[in-house]
């Protein structure tokens, strides 16, 4: 068979991509027609840039949501290794291919024989589930710790500030690569951290709910009562884990969170938390001035209900542009780490990792390398420009 | 760059119309407007918020924005047209011949840059001459704009100045290239009265001295009247009646000029026997401006099919001297016909003592560093001193001062924001002063409410009306279901007049009159008691002011409520409270009924205030008394009498004792007490500050 030539691989990477822009042409269509109606996301679609930058975050999104739940798009298993693939370059005819194959590696061969194209593809399955996810967590620590701090003031925002000083001091890289030593993660170090960090949106939810309903205690009870049986569930099966130091309530073990995976969470949690707490805390002391809040202070509303329902809420404008930021910088660490190989298995498809391989032999095939550098570029690129659009949008009007 | 010699008017607006531009759609601020400002002459340009008057003002500067277009008219300055002018042109004119002041001083000056430098800059750049003399001409009018110390002010930075210091600094900017044009956008608005009095003194007599012409944009007509030769008054981006200060204000040929004096309360008017008649409706949007007539739908004299046809033009008032007005029928109007007299009401009886206050005092610590606290020295600020009054039942005590006089401070303790430091609060009898509002029952909580002053911070802006007013209801812990606290809700909005569709509304969609309503009807949730109302309706618009303010005697009358109205504005003191306590750095100077206080003898501080205040009537005659200075810092109160650096009777009492003792309470009358050193026959000398003209 022939090699294909460029055109023929764009082609066809964009015939494996069909879902994807099918997703997102629908999507478009309808957030579009109910813009209007849809608040601040629906603003969105006002500006250019917000626009684009939405674009290719759903790209990446809705390609890591297929290929990782459905296994399409990907057009061979990311791990196996073909032999006579070895750094062949894009667009090359796989070798001894058999009827059900794909009859071509579309971005060539890596140094290992595999199909550089499916790797790709299924890396950004991890960062788009990680990276928001982990995200999500950071704020929990930073709202929940921040909130207080900006709204008492005094000691307690002094010693909250300083602790995230401290993080903020320690150098990122040393942190990570002490936590992934096997020496340390036998003492279950990073499990430790995953009970105190992982607590955060279970204490957060509580005080959301008990702070707003418990004047009706009925209603309260039911609330609480079904928030617990889920996070307490999520959490017990995302602490635990055979054969570790935490592994106690086996019983309430749903899933099995691989525990480089769990490291790679925690240390990503720990390392965001102190910046979104800064950011928090700046907030709420702006917020607390404002006549609403002192009226919220003289129908004797306790404190807890007046950060969470009168300063979080009206928070929200620079808390969901920061979020879409801090989603770009997680995105770069979780690169950073497969970097270096922390933390998740070496033959891993994770971006970071493929990167770190293929500069191996960068002079000599540039192909391994480039393809994840640019997916990990593109979203990235793609979050900045959401933040941007959100806002410029949100401060019109 | 020489000025150009010119004997006709200094501007001259022709047929203006300017006109944003959104992605909606276009949106004309201001139609068919013309003036003209003759040399040395002041035109006051007088409108509610939105009616476009801060827009003229831009469209002179040729400053609109990116959204905003001339899109009709002419603007003349000295015979030469503005829209047609290169931006080079322009340069050389704003800055050097039409000059800006605008409404917050610490915007308009560079916080990073001397005052020195900021002002010699301007001669620096239009004439280009040299330091030395720029920096002559800076201290001349430093010393102009009468700042005391004038070396020291122009070697300090913006933020070492107070902000009547910093107003005239940028008075004297403007000053500094003598300017044929002064455009003043709100100069005193964000300023205390005394100091604001002073400020307009100042800007008149420079006016005279330098035969500045001046425009004049304010919402105060009081104001208008004091300092203008000439007033427009506009309304929904048109102007509706222009003319001489004095035909306008005794001979005016518009109902919307006519409806807005009404609404304003001017001596003699009563809460009870001649009440405010509010102007019915709301200002309409931009967009959605009436066919004719602008103010048609919420005019008296409204005619259907003549005043709603087609667009108005401005008539000539014959007789009168340039005297226009845009109404089709003012020939037809009876302009002298008396005020249809609104529903008058009894005078509520006080009742019972509610509330009493015995020697409250509330000190703050200030430690000189705060980080390492207990080494420095520690700083005490007296916030309130001594402060003892009662209030009863149905009763309306209104709080009179200007900022940091403690009158914050005395709501915060009196809510149990704050505990007292020493002295009494006793609500029924019992002693709340060091109960914190954790502390309180839900009881004495829901009886002491508040009502804030500005509308577009009194609301949760993510929370629906109807949801915030039923979270009052809940922790007043009202009623038994979530069905019987929307019922309850849904009362609360009739209460205030306000439709009971507007409960599933955001805050952001309703206007500042509205908003202000929500938080009435918040505040009246639990069937409060005493209800304290900082400032409720300085924020809002001469006309919704009227009907706001009706709107809590209404309520208050109904529910027997003791209201504390705290307020700078003394005119509306005067209109609607009973007794008048007036504070001064802490410490009450004077406390009285309402005509106790606004007769003489009057404390010093008083007096100083009551000439102060801006009255829109051409036939009072007010004595004109200025305060030197500023408010002293609480941080570092004079010694002795807190007024005494400011008090223009200090002579009178001998031996320093003004400056060594704190003057002891005197009572004068039954309930009328001051706090002063002055003799009885001083005090008994005084004249009353201001006279209604004999007719």
């Amino acid at each position: 068979m022939e090699h294909l030539s460029g055109l023929e691989i764009t082609a066809r990477i964009l015939t494996q991509l069909i879902p994807v822009w099918i997703a997102l042409v629908v999507t478009f269509l309808v957030s579009i027609k109910y813009k209007r109606k849809l608040g601040l996301y629906g603003k969105l679609f006002d500006s250019n840039v917000g626009m684009i930058g939405f674009a290719i975050v759903t790209f990446w999104v809705f390609t890591g949501l297929f290929a990782g739940g459905f296994d399409w798009i990907i057009t061979h298993d990311p791990l196996s290794q073909v032999s006579g693939m070895k750094n062949k370059i894009p667009g090359t005819p796989l070798a001894g291919a058999s009827d059900g194959d794909y009859a071509y590696y579309l971005l060539g061969g890596d140094n290992l024989a595999r199909d550089v194209f499916s790797r790709v593809i299924s890396g950004s399955t991890k960062v788009i589930l990680i990276a928001p996810l982990a995200t999500l967590f950071a704020f929990m620590v930073g709202i929940t710790l921040g909130l207080p701090a900006g709204y008492f003031g005094g000691r307690l925002d002094m010693v909250l500030s300083f602790a995230a000083n401290l993080v903020l001091a320690f150098p990122v890289i040393l942190l990570f690569y002490l936590l992934v030593t096997p020496e340390i993660r036998i003492t279950g170090f990073p499990q430790y951290m995953a009970v105190v960090l992982f607590a955060f949106p279970i204490i957060f939810a509580t005080v959301l709910i008990n702070s707003r309903y418990y004047l009706v205690p009925q209603k309260r009870n039911v609330m609480i009562g079904v928030t617990w049986f889920i996070l307490f569930a999520l959490y017990f099966s995302l602490i635990n884990e055979d054969g570790t130091v935490i592994s106690i309530f086996n019983a309430i073990d749903l899933f099995d969170v691989d525990g480089g995976l769990l490291t790679v969470f925690v240390s990503v949690v720990f390392v965001n938390s102190p910046t979104v707490f800064r950011i928090v805390r700046g907030l709420a002391m702006d917020i607390k001035t404002r006549d609403y809040v002192a009226a919220a202070q003289t129908r004797g509303e306790g404190t807890w209900y007046i950060m969470l329902w009168e300063i979080l809420p009206n928070a929200r404008g620079p808390l969901i542009v920061d979020f879409c930021l801090r989603i770009g910088y997680t995105t770069i660490l979780l690169g950073t780490l497969g970097f270096f190989g922390l933390g998740l298995a070496p033959e891993d498809p994770n971006w970071g990792a493929t990167i770190n391989e293929g500069r191996k032999l960068l002079s000599i095939y540039p192909h391994p390398a480039l393809p994840p550098s640019f997916a990990l570029l593109s979203l990235v690129l793609g979050l900045n420009l959401l933040a941007d659009g959100l806002r410029e949008e949100s401060l019109k009007d | 760059m020489s000025k150009l010699d010119y004997n006709g008017p200094i501007l001259e607006i022709d047929n203006l119309s300017i006109s944003f531009f959104t992605r909606l759609r276009e949106i004309p601020a201001v139609m068919d407007f013309s003036v003209s400002v003759q040399p040395g002459e002041a035109v006051g340009l007088v409108g509610e918020s939105g009616c476009g008057k801060s827009t003229v003002a831009l469209g002179v500067m040729q400053d609109l924005g990116v959204n905003g277009r001339i899109v009709g008219g002419s603007i003349k300055f000295k015979g030469r047209d503005l829209n047609t002018m290169s931006d080079e042109e322009l340069r050389d004119i704003r800055g050097n011949e039409i000059a800006m002041i605008y409404q917050e001083p610490m915007a308009s000056l560079n916080p990073a840059m001397k005052i020195a430098k900021q002002l010699m800059e301007v001669p620096m750049i239009h004439e280009g001459v040299s330091e030395e003399e720029a920096y002559q001409r800076a201290l001349e009018v430093v010393t102009d704009v009468k700042l005391p110390d004038p070396e020291r002010i122009l070697k300090s930075y913006p933020h070492q100045l107070s902000g009547g210091q910093q107003q005239r600094i940028v008075i004297a900017m403007a000053l500094m290239s003598k300017p044929a044009l002064l455009i003043l956008d709100e100069p005193t608005t964000a300023l205390d009265v005394t100091v604001e009095a002073a400020v307009v003194e100042l800007v008149k007599d420079l006016g005279k001295k330098y035969g500045t012409s001046m425009l004049f944009i304010s919402h105060n007509l009081g104001l208008v009247l004091e300092t203008c030769d000439r007033i427009c008054v506009m309304y929904s981006g048109e102007a509706v009646e222009t003319g001489s200060i004095k035909d306008v204000f005794d001979k005016m040929q518009h109902p919307y000029t006519q409806a807005l004096f009404r609404s304003i309360p001017l001596p003699g008017a009563d809460k009870n026997s001649r009440p405010l008649v509010a102007i019915p409706g709301n200002f309409p949007l931009p967009h959605e401006r009436p066919q004719g007539c602008n103010f048609g739908p919420r005019c008296d004299y409204f005619t259907d099919g003549l005043c709603n046809g087609g667009d108005i033009p401005m008539a000539a008032v014959e007789g009168d001297d340039r005297h226009n007005t845009r109404c089709l029928r003012f020939k037809d109007i009876d302009w002298n016909a008396p005020i249809a007299i609104g529903e008058q009401t009894e005078k509520a009886k006080p009742g019972k003592v509610v509330l009493k206050m015995d020697n409250l005092k509330k000190y703050y610590e200030v430690a000189a560093n705060a980080l390492f606290g207990g080494t420095g020295a520690k700083k005490v600020v007296k916030a309130n001193e001594t402060l003892s009054f009662e209030a009863r039942e149905s009763e309306t005590l209104a709080i009179v001062g200007e900022s940091g006089c403690g009158k914050s401070t005395f709501a915060k303790v009196l809510m149990g924001l704050e505990t007292a430091t020493d002295g009494q609060i006793l609500l029924d009898g019992k002693n709340i002063e060091r109960t914190p509002i954790e502390s309180r029952d839900t009881k004495t909580v829901a009886d002491v409410q508040m009502v804030f002053q500005n509308p577009f911070d009194t609301l949760n802006p993510s929370m629906t009306v109807g949801r915030q007013i039923i979270r009052a209801l809940e922790i007043f812990k009202y009623g038994n279901s979530d069905q019987d606290r929307k019922d309850r809700m849904l009362e609360l909005l009739d209460l205030v007049k306000l439709p009971r569709a507007f409960a599933d509304r955001m805050p952001r969609q309703l206007s500042g009159g509205q908003k202000q309503r929500v938080g009435i009807a918040r505040a009246f949730a639990g069937g409060a008691r005493i209800v304290v109302a900082d400032e409720p309706v300085s924020a809002l618009d001469v006309s919704v002011q009227a009907a706001v303010t009706d709107l809590l005697m209404e309520i208050q009358r109904k529910e027997k409520t003791t209201l504390l109205f705290i307020s700078h504005d003394l005119s509306i003191v005067r209109y609607l409270s009973d007794r008048v306590m007036v504070m001064y750095l802490g410490h009450v100077v004077e406390l009285g009924t309402t005509d106790q206080v606004f007769s003489p003898p009057y404390h010093p501080y008083t007096e100083a205030l009551l000439s102060a205040v801006p009255i829109a009537d051409t036939s009072i005659e007010k004595q004109h008394i200025v305060l030197e200075g500023d408010i002293p810092s609480a941080m570092n109160p004079p010694s002795g009498c807190p007024f005494q650096t400011r008090c223009r009777w200090k002579s009178k009492v001998a031996g320093g004792l003004c400056e060594r003792d704190v003057p002891p309470v005197r009572m004068m009358a039954d309930g009328h007490q001051i706090k002063c050193h002055l003799d009885q026959a001083d005090l008994d000398s005084m004249t009353p500050v201001i006279k209604i003209a004999a007719e």
